[in-house]
């Protein structure tokens, strides 16, 4: 097949389609070959036909993109994972609307995992048996922060989405902004001096965001000593780093992991809407408390009081009872009550007789019903 | 001498009822400690009125001072 050209004052012209075209025919007569390199960017959907990735050489970071049909790698049941390692059989081909060139792979073979992941692995391990991780170490976000650091790419995005969301929230806060690299083989490095800065300048607590990247992009979050740093922070950090899929050891280690950078931004401050609906239900429970507090009081006082008013009464009461009964006991011993129970009294004259008198005595005798005259026999 | 606190007329208030309701007071001391312990209960209405007073004032006085901060 003859690719078009045209001739404008004197040169030969290709339109870029044509010369796109003229390409993807030269590269079809390549070979197909075997690639080896590790998984990056793996991109599969159910609504997509064909699966994406990336691969690369963990020598150099050289990169290839690799495409192929989904049903094709569904039907291989390979479920890999980034940074695993593999061989992709397959030939160059070039997508002519856009001027891209890919590997098309016929077949997918895994080659035992990939160094960076089983690197990472092996550091998560070591940090996590350290305690780096956690949860007892995670300390509690300030209530109201008086200065917040905030490490962030100068790429705007996600700086912007931390302030618009600390600023919608908390319209007072102040905010120390350090933009620094947060990609690339300086990131872990600038990251830590970053937070050393801020922290030296009085912040109370860290913010650490980053938007969504490649496996690699967010590969220096993993850095052992910024991992360190981190959990060493003096004020505690609130991580945003990519999406939330990528869990990088900076996520594991900060005392918050955000999902995004709008919610670590909402995280670290209250809301002053709701801080002033509280501070509000607070005074009326203050001043009810105080008022119930004093009425309270108030009723048991007058309880007291009434106790103060019935005990004299009620000992007035006692007393008068007890009175009762010995005057009682004391009609018990008089001699009218013996009297009243049958017995009699008799007299001779002035005296009581207490021997048989002689025959003739005039007697008088005393008993409950009155007194009568007798004469002793 | 300092006046006693809302809280020692109260423990005094309370050990006379108690005093009262064991019955072992003399018949003269009977009407002194009453009169006391009614002295000492107009003492304490009087103090909790005044205190329930000045919370009311208090919170409208606050009310007023300031309504929003500034944003």
């Amino acid at each position: 097949m003859k690719v078009a050209s045209t001739e404008v004052d004197g040169r030969k012209v290709f339109s870029v389609s044509s010369f796109n075209q003229g390409i993807a025919l030269w590269l079809e007569r390549l070979p197909t070959v075997w690639v080896e390199g590790e998984v990056t960017e793996l991109r599969r959907q159910e609504r997509w036909t064909t699966v994406f990735l990336t691969l690369k050489d963990p020598e150099n970071g050289a990169c290839l993109a690799v495409q192929m049909p989904r049903g094709q790698f569904d039907a291989l049941r390979l479920e890999l994972a980034d940074g695993e390692r593999i061989h992709v059989y397959g030939r160059p081909e070039l997508y002519a609307r856009r001027g891209e060139f890919h590997l098309r792979a016929l077949t997918i073979e895994r080659f035992g995992l990939g160094a960076h992941l089983a690197a990472l692995e092996r550091l998560k391990k070591t940090l996590a048996l350290e305690g780096v991780f956690a949860s007892e170490r995670k300390r509690p976000l300030p209530r109201i922060p008086r200065l917040i650091g905030l490490v962030t790419g100068n790429d705007a995005a996600a700086k912007r989405d931390v302030l618009t969301a600390i600023s919608s929230r908390f319209p007072p806060a102040n905010v120390l902004v350090a933009e620094t690299y947060v990609q690339g083989h300086r990131a872990a490095r600038a990251v830590e001096d970053a937070m050393a800065e801020l922290c030296a300048r009085g912040v109370d607590v860290l913010i650490i965001a980053r938007g969504g990247g490649s496996f690699d992009d967010l590969l220096a979050f993993s850095d052992e000593r910024l991992v360190r740093a981190v959990s060493a922070c003096p004020v505690p950090v609130v991580s945003a780093i990519g999406h939330e899929q990528d869990v990088s050891l900076v996520d594991l280690a900060a005392d918050v992991r955000a999902s995004t950078p709008s919610s670590a931004g909402r995280l670290v401050v209250p809301d002053q809407a709701e801080l002033r609906a509280w501070l509000e239900r607070t005074r009326l429970g203050l001043q009810r408390s105080a008022t119930r507090m004093c009425e309270r009081r108030a009723e048991s006082l007058a309880r007291t009081r009434e106790r103060l008013g019935q005990a004299p009464v009620r000992e007035l009461d006692r007393r008068r009872t007890r009175l009762e009964a010995i005057r009682a006991q004391l009609r018990a011993l008089s001699p009218s009550a013996t009297v009243e129970r049958g017995y009699a009294i008799v007299r001779a004259g002035d005296g009581l007789v207490r021997e048989p008198p002689p025959v003739g005595t005039a007697l008088t005798v005393e008993v409950a019903g009155g007194a009568f005259s007798a004469h002793a026999g | 001498m300092n006046e006693p606190s809302f809280e020692e007329d109260q423990a005094e208030l309370e050990a006379i009822v108690e005093r009262l309701e064991r019955g072992e007071v003399e018949l003269e001391e009977l009407a002194r400690l009453w009169e006391r312990g009614e002295r000492l209960c107009r003492r304490l209405a009087a103090e909790l009125t005044a205190t329930q007073g000045r919370i009311e004032e208090l919170a409208r006085e606050l009310d007023a001072e300031a309504p929003e901060p500034r944003r």
